[in-house]
This record gives C-alpha cells, structure tokens and sequence, in this order.
C-alpha cells in the first residue's frame, strides 16, 4: 500500500474467522470475522500504529500475522534478511523456525509474560540458546549487553522478575525480544499497563531502539496520543476491518473516515480550555459474530445515508497513500484532531 | 450560622498500613476541600495514595490499614458542624447509613465490582432497599429509573441481565446507576473510566458531567490521567508518595504548573494533534517503594531542580504560592529556604470558600 523505501512486511487479504456452531452435530452456522480481509505494509524502519476499539481484531491480527493462529486466507509476505520473500501465511514448520528469529513480539502485561521462576539470564537468553546462537559465558556476555541496551544493570542478570518494577519488567520484556537482534518487532500495547512517567521512557526506549537497530514495528495501542507520537503510518480497525490507513499526520488532521473522527473527537484532552462539549460517538461496538448490513459502522455513524445501510464501502485510496472505507470519503469534510 | 459551602473537608489525613515488613505510610498528612457540587481531580501515579485516601473517606480501608490521624468532615447531614467521618466506627450502623446513601463510590474495574451471581437489578436494588423505606416493586421501579438515567438502552429488559452479558461500558453505567441510586451528596470515582475504550470513556466522562448538573452532587474524581482530570475537574490536588505536592483550580494548575512533579508529568505525555520528532522528556527514576520513602522532599532522587542540602533534609510544606494556587516544594519558598522555625502553614482552608 505504501511505496516509500522497502517494505518489511505486506499483509495481503488476511483473514481470521472463527467458527460458530450449533446443534448435536455442531453444525457451523456463520462465522465471527475477527480479522476480515486486512491489508496493509510497513515499510523497513518505520512504525505502524494499529488502533481501534477492544474486541475489534488488534490483537488476532497480530497473532495471526505472526502465525501464532492459523489465518483463515490471505499472504502475509515478510522480507527476511536470509531468506527474502517468505509467505508466513503458507510457509512450513521449518521456515516458520527459521523467519522468526527475525520478528518478535513484545507484550502487553510485563506481569504475565515473564516466567516468574525464570531469571534475567534465563528469560532474556532463552532464544539464544533456542536458536544455538550462543552458550556458556558468551551466553552471560550477550545477556548482559542486552540489559545495558534497554537500560538495566547487568549484575541484575541472575535475579527474578519479581524484583523488579513495572517498567523495569517491561525491559527486560524488550531485550528478550531484541535477542536475536530482529527486523520486526509486534508490541501489543506496551505501555498500557505503565504508570505516565515510565511510559515516556519505554517510548523513548523503543524509539531509541529502532534507530539502533534498524528496526520496524507493528505498534498496537488505543492510546490515541501515543500512536500518534510514535508511528509513521496509522491503520485504524473497526469490527475485523481496517476502516482507513494513511501517514500519522494526515490521519490525525484530515481523516477521512467517520470512525477516525469520532475517534480523535474522544480522546480526552489535556487542556482545561479546550471545549468540553464534544459530540461522542453514540452506541457500542456491533457483535462480531452478527454484524450490521453495509458499513460496519452506519448505525454510528452521523452521516450515514441509505446506500450505508446495505452495501459495504471497500477499502479505497482517497488521496495518494490515503485509504478509507466509506461511500463519501471524497465527499464529507470531516474534523481533524485540532478542529474539536 | 450558615450552611458550609463544601462538603467534605479533610485536614492532615494520615492512614498507615501496619505490615510485617514495616508501616506503609500510604496516606500522609493530605488535607483537601471538595465544594457543594463541586469536582475534586486527585491526580498521581500508582502508589500515591490516591485510592487509599478515597477508602479512608468512605471507611473502607482494612486491617493492616488504619487511619492514625487526621480529620474528614462530612457537612452533608449536618451541614453546619459536619461529622467527623474518621472518629465514626467504621463497623457501625451509622456508617453503614453514610455509604451509599450520603457518599457513594464508583469503582475502576466494573467486572470484579459487579457480583456474577446476581442480575444487575437486584444489585441496584440491594442498596435501595437498605437505604430506603421502599417495597420490592418501588425499588425495581427507581431501579428502572436510574438505568433509564445513565442512558442504558432498555433498562426494562436490561435489569433482567446478568453482569457478564454486558459490555464493560454498559456494565459502568451500571456501576453509576448503582452509586446514584440513592442520591448521594458526594461520589467517589475511582479511575472510572481507565478500563475502557477512548469512545465509551468519552460517553462515561459526559454522562458524569450530565448527572451532576442534573443531581448536584459533588465528585471526587480520581485519576492518573492528565486528559480525563482536564476534562472533569475544577479543583485538582496532585498526590506523590502519600502527600498532596500541587493544589489549585485546573485552570491556574495547567497553564502554570509548579511542583517539578507536576511539570514533568505534563511534559511526560505525548500531546496528541502536535506531533514532534524525537524523544518525550521523562522523569528519571521511578517511584520509589513506599517502606523506603526518600529523606526530605520524596521527590528530591527524582527533581530535576533538587537543592543539595535542603530538599534532601527537609520537607517542604505545602504553601500558597499565589492566590488559589498551593505547592509544597522549596523552589517557591522566599528567603531562606532552610529556615525551620518558620511555623508549618494551616492548610489551605480558602478554596471553595466564596
């Protein structure tokens, strides 16, 4: 989608369905769409912010780009430094081995995705040993090279994560997954679950990192204001779809799609003089299982027409590198972040 | 003499938990004022106190906790002497009477609030048939009435439902209707909107503001977010380690923000619509553990503007640093700052005073 430079990763189509089924037989009687027909690319060295409401496919798509689950269809085509163009969609056990030394992923609770009965050494030169990349002291040297690059004391190395704070968990969560010195990191909202003053230094720690090392990220968030900080290229998803793609600033200033609006109008501002009569979004987010006819989002949406109600805008592009699906993309002049 | 014009005052609160590993001073010495219908924003990170000083309010706070000084005067029953909430038994029927009726809490976490096992009808009307004379069929019939006022699509329907059949901002409102069933005098919400979506917290946020012009309660809105507190409060106290640092009216706190805490704090976060290359400033450090807080002004490992010699010695008091606006750092001291025979201040008794 985007043609600037070389693209690390293009995801083509790609579906996740899951099915539901009923009776004795269980019979499969319709299907939740948890990841319908994205497509998107992040170019080498960039960020892509991925945002959207709970329960609208983040995270699936993540997992499934990264094939921890079974993609129902689509490519996800990944350039790997060794390997070249590998289609992780179809690719065998052994590829999988041996591309995902090159992407990893960095979680969202640092509570929950650290074995508590692990050490740093252990946790952080776990895939070294898994990919036979080092061992002995020169395990404990690369070990303690890493905890300097994220900010930890190397002498910590033999200690639990128990001993350590939120945002300290959250390193050594980072330099696990920068081990085996990767192109493309997956971080399901890394700062989520850190206090305001350490998530200033974990962004800054990520951005840091990806100079150093070259890297690109699929940044999942629904902090609006830390997507924006930190991405080059926003997607925004809605109900298993992406709704509209562009650069962070012409998706922050001129949005195209009414979802993106009702989005920037919610975030909350830090700013007592701002007007505190905004319009928020009516309504929840549609059962995935059972979703409305046409536009996923017409029974929000305030400029809905009738031709909303029964046929589905597809994904186009509005401008050069700006897509959107909605019948009037070209047509509505829809507010940006600072018109609220 | 005349009615007081806030409701609740809490002067130089102290609660201590008393654990194994030493006493945890999670509350240390925070006065504040919340107006008739007024909001308090009580901003910190984890760790500051925040929630704690919310449960000493209402008397929630358990053993090993105990408040060991400090007074919380209610002016909503008697509102001209007040009830001193923390010399009232928190086991007694008085208090019992107080939550829910007179001060009622909303919680973060509408899930684990929310009992599983009971439809959200019969929770809402568990509390109006404790705290009010009503039959069953007057209590589902306010029950009704509340879910129809926090804008739950048919509240009819809905009160027949179970919490886990419910989104979580669905199951907020719930939370609300329940809180405000009893038209109480002051709510506490504690982080109410951090588990939800940008979206359905900007539909929580103006449903509070809604309900509060249209029921006159004061609210003491807890929170770490900078957005949410802008959006909400016309008084905000900062919280770090247990004490109030910064205190004004949001405007004055920020268009000028004092303590180092709060400046860095607000230049901590990403601004959204004014996106910059390059790096956010950050605060040094963390927080430091609770049982093992800093000498002097608790900050001081973490200021950028730290003085050798007096802010690692000394606590700073919290004073007026102009009018409306109170901050306990030494930077806004004039003269000397070292100077310890300078009586500690009263603390500011003026705001919401008019």
């Amino acid at each position: 989608m985007v043609d600037e430079g070389r693209v690390v990763l293009k995801v083509q189509n790609l579906k996740k369905y899951y099915p539901i089924t009923a009776g004795l037989l269980r019979r499969v009687v319709g299907h939740v769409k948890a990841v319908d027909d994205v497509t998107f690319s992040i170019p080498e060295r960039t960020t892509l912010g991925l945002v959207g409401e709970s329960g609208c496919g983040k995270t699936t798509a993540a997992h499934t780009i990264m094939r921890g689950l079974e993609p129902t269809g689509g490519k996800v085509v990944f350039h790997d430094r060794q390997l070249g163009a590998v289609d992780l969609a179809t690719a065998d056990k052994d590829t999988l081995y041996q591309v995902r030394r090159n992407m990893q992923m960095v979680f969202q609770d640092p509570n929950s995705s650290l074995n508590p009965r692990m050490t740093l050494l252990d946790l952080i030169g776990e895939p070294l040993l898994v990919y036979k990349q080092a061992k002995g002291q020169e395990l404990v040297d690369r070990v303690a090279e890493l905890l300097k690059h994220v900010g930890l004391r190397p002498e910590y190395m033999r200690r639990f994560p128990h001993a350590f704070s939120g945002g300290q968990r959250q390193r050594i969560g980072i330099a696990r997954a920068l081990a085996l010195n990767p192109q493309f990191i997956v971080a399901d909202e890394p700062t989520s679950a850190l206090d305001v003053s350490i998530q200033a230094q974990t962004l800054n720690l990520l951005q840091d990192l990806q100079d150093e090392f070259s890297l690109s990220y699929l940044f999942i968030a629904h902090d609006l204001s830390v997507v924006e900080h930190i991405s080059d290229f926003v997607a925004v998803m809605y109900v298993g779809k992406l709704v509209e793609h562009a650069d962070t600033r012409r998706l922050y200033h001129n949005p195209k799609h009414p979802y993106t609006e009702a989005l920037l109008s919610s975030i909350p501002r830090p700013d007592p003089t701002t007007s505190k009569r905004r319009v928020p979004i009516t309504g929840e987010l549609p059962d995935p299982a059972n979703p409305p006819q046409g536009c996923y989002f017409h029974p929000r949406c305030p400029y809905a027409e009738a031709l909303c109600t029964h046929e589905e805008p597809p994904l186009q592009e509005v401008e050069p590198g700006h897509y959107a699906a909605c019948h009037f993309a070209d047509k509505l002049s829809l507010r940006g972040v600072n018109d609220f | 003499m005349a009615a007081k014009s806030n409701i609740l005052e809490v002067s130089d609160l102290k609660t201590h938990f008393f654990t194994e590993q030493g006493v945890v001073p999670a509350v240390d010495g925070v006065s504040f004022q919340i107006k008739r219908g007024g909001t308090l924003g009580v901003l910190g990170e984890s760790g500051c106190g925040k929630s704690v000083t919310g449960f000493s309010i209402l008397r929630l706070v358990r053993p090993p906790g105990e408040i060991v000084a400090g007074q919380i005067r209610y002016y909503g029953r008697d509102t001209v002497n007040g009830d001193d909430l923390a010399q009232i038994d928190a086991t007694s029927e008085e208090m019992r009477q107080m939550r829910g009726s007179e001060i009622a809490m909303v919680f973060q976490e509408p899930m684990t609030s929310l009992d599983p096992l009971f439809t959200v009808g019969n929770q809402i009307m568990e509390a109006i048939l404790y705290h009010q004379d009503v039959s069953k069929a007057e209590a589902r019939k306010i029950a009704i009435e509340m879910l129809d006022k926090v804008r739950m699509p048919q509240p009819r329907e809905m009160i027949k439902k179970y919490p886990h059949q419910l989104s979580g901002g669905m199951r907020q409102r719930v939370m609300i209707a329940m809180a405000l069933s009893c038209r109480p005098k002051l709510l506490i919400a504690d982080e109410p909107t951090t588990a939800l979506d940008v979206t359905t917290e900007a539909q929580i946020l103006e449903l509070m503001r809604e309900l509060q012009e249209e029921l006159g309660m004061a609210i003491m809105f807890i929170t770490h977010d900078l957005g949410v507190i802008a959006e909400m409060a016309e008084e905000v106290a900062v919280m770090y380690l247990g004490k109030v640092v910064e205190q004004s009216d949001i405007e004055s706190l920020f268009t000028d923000p004092q303590h180092p805490y709060t400046k860095a704090l607000m230049q901590s976060i990403p601004k959204v619509g004014q996106k910059a290359d390059g790096r956010l400033e950050t605060i040094r450090g963390m927080v430091p553990s609770p049982r093992n807080i800093p000498t002097g002004c608790p900050f001081h490992p973490r200021c950028a503007s730290f003085l050798q010699g007096i802010c690692d010695t000394e606590l700073p008091q919290l004073k007026q640093s102009k009018p409306g606006h109170w901050v306990s750092c030494f930077l806004y001291e004039d003269g000397n700052a070292g100077h310890s025979s300078t009586p500690p201040p009263a603390p500011p008794q003026s705001i919401g005073e008019g």
